[in-house]
């Protein structure tokens, strides 16, 4: 009658859960608060599992170096490029902008990018109430020649 | 007269908040424990009162179909017969409240209310699915009763044999010492088989056909909701409980307060002995609900209402009635 | 028993099935007398969106039609598109990369599947135990293609990404793992006895049955059909494997096309998996990964050419086809159509379900492992009432039937 699974379950129960760390252990009264607390450094929260060298995330555009060719455009798979004429609505100086409420990640426009100013970065809490949040749309992300900015590989904070 | 009966009452009220209390806190230590035999983290302990509370919270919707004050009234029924359960058990160092009003053959059929309660509420629902997790569950009931009784009436064999009220539940009585030996390899196969009762009522996996939540996504429950599915919840908790203290009173009657001397008083009264018979008496209910719920329900999958039936009926059954018989002739034949 | 029958509806949501879809059961007591499935409720327009869009923008959204096994509709509409551009010098690494990328959904797929099966018996603690295994195999796709889901890997004439020597490393280190774990995984499913008993000769699907419902994967390969796209007609790197069939005997069980013979092939499925994984990263050439990688002349050639092609592929639920068709001048795919291998097997259902007991629908609709995302592909909506309705297979014969009318009168005065 012995059951094979009962020496899984014995062995599970004394070792450390699977799961990966919730931020917080349980759901707090208040999220509100929580955040508060958090951002003001008052208490610490799990951080997220980190993710892999090449992980696709929000996008990162270096506008200056863009020339509007219009080739990320042509190869998004979403429709979550929207494409700005330039002044006096030549397409001279036309730049885009990327929609992430639309985005679905798949890095085609990087790779279609004749000046290689797209890029994407480990960034996934992109979490929002408003799918047009200016959070979720990337106009600006800075040069990339520029020393490599710290701030952009890391997370936001989310905002409460 | 008149103070006799507020005793009761006050007494009653002080047991019905307390089980379901300890009940809801049984519950959230076994989701906790499966959680972790499954390598989850698993909810706080206190999720279940949580889960309560906002039950009652939320609307209490009655489908177009159903016969709405079946539907309504049965929910009630099946929790006040769970709190009418805790009041003839006796509860660590308590006598049962209700002690002279009723006995083991009571308490049995009120076993079955909650049970019956539900299936009625699934009947009156008016889905097919209620209606076939009704069905489900009287299967179940009428099966794993007949272990039940043989479990009852082999401890009112043994106790009557030494001259005592073979039903009652209001005295402490040890059954191991009352037998030979042959009569406690009998009485530890009717504890098998009454622990493997436990499951099927309280439907719990293997033997949760009637919720079955992959098949019938939920049964007997899947239209309530609201106050009516908050009241099969606690009355659940307080079921787990309630079973757990019979098998306590029938086969482990045993305090530990006369192991110690000299324990502190309090105004003439044995407060420290009662507080501690009280925490053994939750430590094994705890250690009861842990083999025959949690384990169980971690390591088994569902099986199937016929092979349900028939492991109550034949495997069970047998088992407890070879106990019985191993009793019958340990007290006749003076082995 | 006389009894009174009535109407048991799973779905539109249940908690058995993890996506929507239909079907009403007659029921009589506990068993099933008969069954009415009624697809299309997962319907998403996605082919509608897909003809709006060049080639290489269809690629990354026929990975979406199923979150589960999304590679390989990606890898079915490579190969259609490419035979239809005409492109055919596909480099051998690329190939080989496919092969691997496809395998390791295969893994994760069969694993999934393995979990939910286990599930639908109330058998939790196993189904947490096959998905910690599967986080595994999720982690090395995100190392490889930089997500656990939607891989993006693959692109005409070629894939976009290569494996670097230091991920083989990982990879191969997952393998030797997992060949231990899906040991332990493959004795925790078939000695438990409860396990036995509710799949044993439950949901028997014969070979004559697999035959007519035209059933395809691990469905029809539990009743003994030999069927498998990888074998029959070998594509990328397949070609160079040897193959063979995983058929429930090879463990010695009969091949009577029950749900325990469907749960040894995938068991053995991952296995063969590994095998094949491992044997395209020891053999795996050296060159480039893709054909053409200016992306702008890729889209010139795919907005010149002309052509329709069938892309066929062995998804881990059994065979699926794209249809593609190119127009010269074009950019846009001009039609595109897709066949998911849960199409046929749905259809088992029907063979599968009548008689036996309401406890066993679960699994045995688990058995076939429907993928309704695949599927549900037709829905027509009046827009003038804005009323739905779902074509089943009579009204397009009737259609059919009309067509040929309307053409013969045409030919024919």
């Amino acid at each position: 009658m012995a059951n094979p699974n009962l020496g899984l379950i014995l062995k599970q129960l004394f070792s450390r859960p699977y799961t990966n760390r919730f931020p917080v252990k349980y759901a707090p009264a208040s999220m509100h608060a929580t955040m508060d607390a958090v951002t003001s450094g008052k208490a610490q929260i799990t951080p997220p599992v980190p993710a892999p060298e090449h992980y696709r995330g929000k996008i990162a555009y270096d506008r200056e170096a863009c020339i509007g060719c219009k080739m990320c455009i042509k190869v998004c798979p979403a429709s979550a490029i929207e494409h700005i004429p330039g002044p006096d609505g030549k397409a001279k100086g036309s730049k885009v902008k990327f929609y992430m409420s639309r985005c679905t990640f798949c890095e085609m426009c990087v790779e279609a990018c004749p000046k290689d100013c797209i890029k994407m970065t480990g960034e996934f809490l992109m979490a929002d109430a408003d799918k047009n949040s200016d959070a979720l749309i990337v106009k600006d992300s800075g040069s990339f020649a520029a020393p490599a900015q710290p701030a952009a590989q890391q997370p936001a904070p989310p905002t409460a | 007269m008149i103070q006799a009966i507020a005793v009761k009452l006050i007494l009653s009220a002080i047991v019905a908040i307390a089980s379901i209390y300890v009940g809801l806190g049984l519950k959230g230590v076994d989701r906790k424990l499966a959680a972790r035999m499954q390598g989850r983290i698993g909810p706080p302990l206190r999720q279940p009162f949580w889960d309560v509370s906002k039950l009652f919270q939320k609307e209490n919707i009655v489908p177009y179909h159903a016969v709405d004050w079946v539907f309504n009234l049965m929910p009630l029924v099946a929790f006040t017969s769970a709190i009418v359960i805790m009041l003839y058990m006796p509860i660590g160092p308590l006598k049962p409240v209700l002690g002279g009003f009723g006995d083991l053959i009571l308490v049995v059929y009120l076993f079955a209310f909650p049970s019956l309660a539900m299936a009625i509420g699934g009947f009156s629902s008016g889905s097919p699915i209620g209606a076939i997790g009704a069905q489900r569950e009287m299967v179940v009931m009428m099966s794993y009763e007949l272990p039940l009784a043989i479990v009852v009436f082999s401890r009112a064999m043994i106790l009557s044999s030494g001259g005592i009220e073979g039903l009652t539940l209001k005295l402490a009585i040890d059954p191991w010492s009352m037998v030979g030996m042959l009569g406690i390899i009998g009485l530890c196969l009717l504890l098998a088989s009454l622990l493997m009762v436990i499951p099927g009522e309280l439907a719990k996996i293997p033997f949760d056909q009637p919720e079955a939540e992959t098949e019938l996504a939920g049964g007997v429950l899947a239209e309530y909701s609201g106050r009516n599915m908050g009241m099969f919840y606690l009355a659940d908790a307080v079921k787990s409980l309630a079973i757990a203290s019979l098998v306590i009173a029938l086969f482990f009657p045993w305090g530990i307060s006369s192991y110690f001397s000299g324990l502190p008083e309090l105004g003439g009264y044995a407060v420290t002995a009662w507080a501690l018979d009280g925490a053994f008496f939750l430590l094994k209910v705890f250690l009861i609900l842990l083999v025959s719920v949690t384990v169980v329900r971690v390591v088994m999958p569902r099986v199937k209402i016929d092979r349900a039936s028939s492991f109550y009926m034949f495997t069970t059954g047998a088992i407890a009635a070879i106990g019985m018989l191993l009793i019958y002739i340990c007290i006749n034949g003076g082995f | 028993m006389a009894g009174k029958s009535y109407t048991l509806p799973i779905g539109p949501v249940h908690p058995a099935l993890k996506e929507p879809t239909m079907f009403k059961l007659t029921v009589e007591g506990e068993i099933v007398t008969a069954v009415d499935v009624q697809p299309g409720i997962n319907h998403r327009g996605i082919e509608f969106i897909g003809m709006r869009r060049n080639p290489l923008q269809v690629l990354h959204l026929a990975e979406r039609i199923c979150g589960i096994c999304s590679i390989v509709h990606q890898y079915s509409f490579a190969l259609a598109s490419e035979k239809a551009a005409g492109i055919t010098e596909i480099p051998e690494r690329a190939q080989y990369i496919r092969t691997i990328m496809a395998e390791l959904e295969r893994v994760h797929s069969h694993l999934l599947w393995a979990g939910v099966a286990a599930h639908e018996l109330g058998f939790d603690t196993l189904l947490h135990w096959t998905w910690q295994l599967r986080e595994w195999v999720q982690d090395v796709l995100e190392i490889i293609s930089g997500n656990r889901v939607n891989y993006a890997m693959y692109i005409q004439g070629g894939v976009r990404r290569d494996i670097s020597p230091e991920v083989i490393q990982k990879l191969k280190v997952m393998i030797a793992d997992y060949r231990a774990g899906i040991d332990q995984l493959c004795k925790a499913f078939t000695d438990d006895r409860v396990f036995r008993h509710r799949t044993m000769g439950v949901g028997v699907l014969t070979y004559k049955d697999a035959v007519e419902t035209c059933a395809v994967g691990p469905t029809t390969r539990g009743s003994g059909v030999h069927k498998d796209v990888r074998i029959d007609q070998p594509f990328g790197g397949y070609a160079d494997l040897d193959l063979d069939y995983c058929l429930p005997e090879k463990m010695g069980y009969e091949n009577n096309g029950d749900t325990y013979a469907k749960t040894l092939v995938r068991l053995q499925e991952v296995v063969q998996s590994l095998d094949i994984i491992e044997f395209c990263l020891d053999n795996m050439p050296p060159g480039p990964i893709r054909w053409e990688s200016n992306m702008t002349k890729l889209l010139q050639h795919m907005k010149k050419a002309e052509g329709e092609a069938l892309g066929l592929n062995e998804a881990p639920r059994g065979e699926m086809i794209h249809y593609v068709k190119l127009n010269a001048g074009d950019e846009n795919v001009s039609i595109w159509k897709v066949r998911a291998s849960t199409y046929n097997n749905i259809l088992a259902w029907t063979k599968m379900l009548p008689g036996c007991q309401i406890a066993d629908v679960s699994i045995i609709a688990a058995a076939v492992d429907p993928c309704i995302g695949c599927m549900d592909r037709v829905t027509v909506v009046d827009q003038d009432t804005g009323k739905e309705k779902l074509f089943s297979n009579e009204d397009f014969y009737r259609a059919s039937i009309r067509k040929t009318r309307a053409y013969q009168r045409k030919v024919s005065p």
